[in-house]
């Protein structure tokens, strides 16, 4: 489904990811772990398009095209989802008029008929109860005076409402209360099927006690340089990153 | 649906021809006066269409009256509009302009406990300049006010506000709030900006403050990674800036939406 060779990007002179190499499949869970600084959003940035990055080198393929030459709408239409870290507030644009026209647009791109009003809506309420959203919240502006925890579950939402083929969660953990958490991580665990796939961008474990990833990577300076199954995201827990960092220097 | 195709669509005929909205209440509707003086007493609500003439307007609103006024300037045309408000009043004001209007307001706080609350927006396109001005007077104490002014200019438009809050000597306990905000789209719009504050009390909650921004780069990211293209996402971001003004209006807010919506099409 994701297949990234060498991957270097760099935010204006200074080059942050240095060699990505990383193969994603229908129906795997892969969790990115890794200290601040190394590389985890720049990486799920340049996945989704983000322009203020520069890739310098290397390919990344998806669902059978050339990911860089699209463009971050084609990219989403193609079924790549991106959950942001910090999901953005767009004062007054309705969560439910933002949501129609983002599910329609890329019905559209896949040549299917818009949904109709009433569709739409019964999708959205549907929806909303899976992730125990508020439906109040679908009522009001995007992301306008929602919690913290608000905004994640928000971003899950979307993700439900777009059913995309590969989906990167980039610390959608970060600043959630213990019952947020479970909520986000079930509702991901829910929305996974043999035919999608999900990255996990995280710093803690605790999330990974909910999202079971078949795969456990650490990021470093812009590189992958260690890859395990669930059981590293434990030792990483207990040992920190340390002996790895020094195991890589060797 | 337009403002006016709307209360057509409700029986309207002729300037001057009340009717009756879904919610119960009773609008008159003006279209084009040229000169419109009403004492209030009890309560009113108003809708002027502007698209042909100048406007003068007066109005004063009596004791425990309210008044509640909607403006859509579709026309390159230029009014004043003076309000006087006697203790315990209500004066509620909401303009939209799509047209390189003047809107020129002069709010006079007469009596004690009287608000007003003025909401504006324009979109200004090609080389259109829209203005909009506002003063209020705070002549007593207890009086509150709160005015905000959104423009978008595109183009080569110019859109321009002033404002002045003014608060005199015995106005205490005043609470008074002005804000201009703006975008502008593209290197070749401009926008003028002047909020204004005088105080002669010392008892007062005076807040003002202006913005002048280009669009939003995080949320046009944000909602072309859900699918949105570019241009979309460009749209609903100053749909959504310009909206928030008018849809607490209900039906006639749907309306000013659509209007706006229209003239953002054309930019």
């Amino acid at each position: 489904m994701l297949s990234v060779k060498n991957l270097h990007a760099k935010v204006g002179d200074k080059e942050i990811l240095r060699g990505i190499n990383l193969e994603v499949r229908a129906g795997e869970v892969h969790a990115i772990m890794g200290p601040n600084g190394s590389g985890k959003s720049t990486f799920a940035s340049v996945l989704a398009g983000n322009e203020k990055f520069e890739v310098t080198e290397g390919t990344v393929e998806f669902m059978g095209k050339n990911l860089l030459d699209l463009s971050i709408e084609e990219r989403a239409c193609m079924g790549l989802f991106l959950g942001f870290q910090y999901p953005v507030e767009i004062p007054g644009v309705t969560m439910a008029n933002f949501m129609k026209m983002a599910v329609n647009e890329q019905r559209k791109f896949r040549g299917e008929e818009p949904l109709t009003a009433g569709e739409f809506l019964r999708m959205m309420r549907e929806t909303s109860a899976g992730v125990e959203l508020d439906s109040k919240l679908t009522s009001r502006a995007v992301n306008e005076g929602f919690s913290g925890g608000e905004k994640k579950k928000n971003e899950i939402f979307q993700m439900a409402m777009l059913d995309p083929k590969l989906a990167v969660l980039d610390e959608t953990d970060s600043g959630l209360d213990i019952d947020a958490l479970r909520i986000v991580a079930t509702g991901v665990t829910k929305l996974h099927t043999p035919e999608n796939a999900t990255i996990v961008i995280t710093h803690y474990q605790r999330l990974l006690d909910y999202i079971v990833p078949d795969y456990v990577h650490v990021l470093y300076k812009g590189q992958i340089i260690y890859s395990g199954d669930k059981s590293l995201a434990l030792k990483l827990e207990k040992e920190g990153y340390d002996w790895l960092i020094n195991e890589h220097k060797e | 649906m337009g403002l006016l195709e709307f209360f057509k669509d409700k029986g309207f005929n002729a300037s001057g021809d009340k009717v009756t909205l879904s919610d119960g209440n009773v609008w008159e509707v003006l279209v084009d006066p040229e000169v419109v003086e009403r004492t209030i007493e009890g309560s009113a609500s108003l809708v002027v269409l502007h698209s042909a003439e100048a406007t003068k307007m007066h109005f004063d609103v009596c004791q425990n009256s309210s008044l509640k006024v909607v403006e859509l300037f579709a026309g390159d045309v230029a009014s004043t509009c003076d309000v006087y408000q006697q203790s315990d009043s209500e004066c509620d004001i909401i303009s939209v302009s799509v047209a390189g209007s003047a809107a020129n307001y002069t709010v006079n706080l007469d009596g004690c406990n009287a608000s007003n609350r003025l909401r504006s927006a324009y979109i200004a396109g090609g080389e259109e300049r829209t203005k909009v001005s506002v003063r209020v007077n705070h002549n007593v104490s207890d009086c509150t006010s709160d005015s905000l002014v959104k423009g978008v200019a595109g183009g080569k438009s110019v859109g321009e506000f002033y404002g002045l809050v003014y608060v005199a000597q015995d106005a205490q306990r005043t609470d008074a709030r002005q804000t201009n905000r703006n975008i502008e789209i593209g290197k070749d719009a401009k926008i003028i900006t002047k909020p204004q504050l005088e105080i002669y009390a010392d008892d007062v909650k005076c807040s003002h403050g202006a913005t002048v921004g280009q669009l939003d780069g995080d949320a046009v990211l944000y909602m072309r990674q859900r699918g949105l293209s570019e241009q979309q996402a460009r749209r609903l971001q100053i749909e959504g800036f310009v909206n928030d003004i008018v849809l607490s209006a209900g039906e006639i807010g749907e309306c000013l939406a659509g209007e706006l919506t229209t003239k953002l099409e054309s930019l």
